[in-house]
């Protein structure tokens, strides 16, 4: 049994296709660089026959990060805490250590399976910060909120994004699950700078990371398909949040027109070699950091 | 849809958001919002889940056409409210919505077939994730039919349809029920498959009654030798040995209750 401790390196999102192939190559050189794998608990709770066997089997051999869909922090519903409950339960009964939500919503008197964005107002900032506790609450644990990528800017928002979850994570005193592609993907359907939004997160409260692929419509849409592979700005945009930040546990996503195992193995590596990159850059500062402080010379030392 | 008073205007905003792109037609989108862009929400939304619907109604959506699907996908989203948070389950909030549909004035006539083949494609999906499991430790697999209490498979359905669900098709869209309801038994096996058998009413209401009571096999037979009034209840049961060693044989029966 995997012990329940914090999730590190570089991951894959679990689909249902990849599982076959992914058990096929455990323990072999192909998927040496997985550390953890993610699942949506919504599509695995309350499954039974072969779903059930498959976890087990995963769960057994993999730490396990839960990405949830269906929580709509930002909805006008009252939060579902029979839903919440059932969270908890499978999060401990699989020895699940790290839950994280979208800043989104899905529900509007019923659940419409798909993530809207939330105007970025002040009561918003209250409304989804008192969620995100009571949530923490039920649950017995912190959980981390993942900015999330959109295509209407909401006319009665009154601040930016970024304004939106600084306040967010603060009121609410949550971690930031930092998914890297939405900040791309919504750098161009509103025209800003993805690096300035990169440098203006708080970096301290990151305990995990997205990168994903995505579909350009046209030169001021792309849409958040999870569909193609990573490209280079992105791959970019996470080496900077490396050097800003440190590095973090991150995680390949994958929906649609899912290649071969092997096709995406080359970008869980890329993830793994751009942290060790990273640590490597970050235990040479230090080291450096260390000289620098030293006295000059023994004889000083010595005195 | 009106949008309720004594919300906060973000929380107007998201109502009116989702109601548009729910129903399009009969609600505006947000005042300012860009049309375009708006689009997009509408496009994505409505195709996931015409998707998840499409992926567990096949045959519903090849005999209903596309323009008739689409309608129905689209009524869907328009008057039914989804519960569950689970996405494994929105077919079965879309078997909940058919079972109104003809309470809504905008939707076409639907075949009255429907319902029927929409539960049976449903079913299979339901029947291979139910959270029941083979209690092979209290099951003696090789224990006598007759004497001994019969175990079925635990994920399980006893089904009775008055349509011939497993033959329509494109080309085969019945028009009217069948004189004599088909009996299925839907259940999972040892491999996590799951397999359909057709029954014969007989063997439709043995199932019945080892499902519901805790009767051995030849307590069951006595019953249906009653309830039919057989005139040699001794043939019945020899006959009714054979109807369940097959079962067992096909994986219905496990075998009988252990102590």
């Amino acid at each position: 049994m995997i012990e329940s401790g914090s999730i590190r390196g570089a991951g894959l999102g679990l689909k249902r296709e990849l599982i076959p192939q992914i058990q096929a190559a455990y323990g072999e050189r192909l998927t040496a660089s997985i550390d953890f794998l993610e699942i949506a608990p919504e599509n695995w709770i309350a499954a039974g026959g072969k779903s059930a066997r498959q976890l087990e089997w995963f769960v057994y051999r993999y730490p396990i990060v839960c990405h949830g869909l269906s929580l709509s922090l930002g909805g006008p519903d009252p939060l579902n805490v029979d839903f919440l409950r059932r969270v908890k339960t499978f999060l401990d009964a699989h020895h699940i250590p790290l839950y994280t939500e979208h800043l989104s919503y899905c529900s509007d008197g019923g659940y419409l399976y798909d993530l809207l964005p939330i105007p970025f107002t002040q009561e918003a900032v209250h409304y989804v910060s008192a969620r995100i506790r009571q949530t923490q609450d039920i649950l017995g644990r912190r959980i981390a909120v993942e900015n999330a990528s959109f295509y209407v800017a909401a006319p009665v928002s009154e601040m930016d994004e970024l304004s939106f979850i600084r306040a967010v994570l603060e009121e609410a005193d949550c971690d930031l699950h930092l998914d890297i592609n939405n900040i791309y993907v919504n750098s161009v359907n509103f025209g800003y700078d993805p690096h300035e939004f990169l440098r203006g997160i708080p970096g301290e409260r990151i305990v995990y990371g997205h990168v994903a692929g995505h579909d350009r419509q046209a030169a001021d849409l792309i849409i958040d398909t999870h569909g193609q592979n990573v490209i280079d700005p992105v791959w970019a945009l996470l080496e900077e949040a490396y050097a800003l930040f440190g590095s973090f546990p991150t995680l390949l996503e994958r929906d649609m027109n899912i290649p071969p195992l092997e096709d995406l193995m080359r970008e869980v590596d890329m993830i793994a070699r751009l942290q060790k990159n990273s640590e490597a850059q970050s235990q040479a500062r230090a080291k450096e950091s260390i000289h620098l402080t030293q006295p000059a010379s023994p004889v000083a030392a010595a005195t | 849809m009106t949008v309720p008073t004594g919300l906060s205007a973000f929380q107007q905003y998201q109502l009116q958001f989702a109601g548009h792109i729910r129903d399009p037609k009969n609600i505006a989108r947000p005042a300012r919002v860009a049309a375009k862009r708006m689009r997009v929400y509408r496009e994505i939304v409505y195709n996931n889940l015409e998707v998840s619907l499409a992926g567990c109604f096949p045959v519903c959506k090849k005999v209903l056409g596309k323009r008739l699907w689409h309608k129905l996908v689209r009524g869907f989203f328009v008057h039914h409210r989804s519960h569950s948070p689970l996405f494994r389950q929105i077919p079965e909030e879309f078997l909940a919505f058919l079972g109104q549909a003809h309470l809504y004035a905008d939707l076409p006539p639907l075949p009255g077939y429907l319902n029927n083949l929409a539960h049976y494609e449903w079913i299979e999906l339901d029947v291979s994730a139910a959270e029941l499991d083979d209690d092979w430790d209290h099951i003696n697999v090789h224990g006598d039919l007759l004497s001994g209490k019969p175990v079925l498979a635990a994920a399980m359905a006893l089904l009775s349809y008055d349509y011939p669900v497993q033959a329509i098709s494109p080309r085969f869209k019945p028009g009217e029920p069948l004189q004599q309801a088909v009996n299925l038994f839907v259940f999972r096996d040892a491999d996590d498959q799951v397999r359909f058998i057709e029954l014969n009413a007989l063997t439709a209401r043995l199932l019945s009654l080892l499902q519901m009571q805790d009767l051995t096999g030849r307590q069951a037979l006595e019953l249906i030798a009653e309830e039919i009034r057989h005139p040699d209840p001794e043939a019945m049961k020899e006959f009714g040995r054979a109807v369940l060693e097959d079962l067992r044989q096909q994986g219905v029966i496990l075998g009988v209750h252990g102590d």
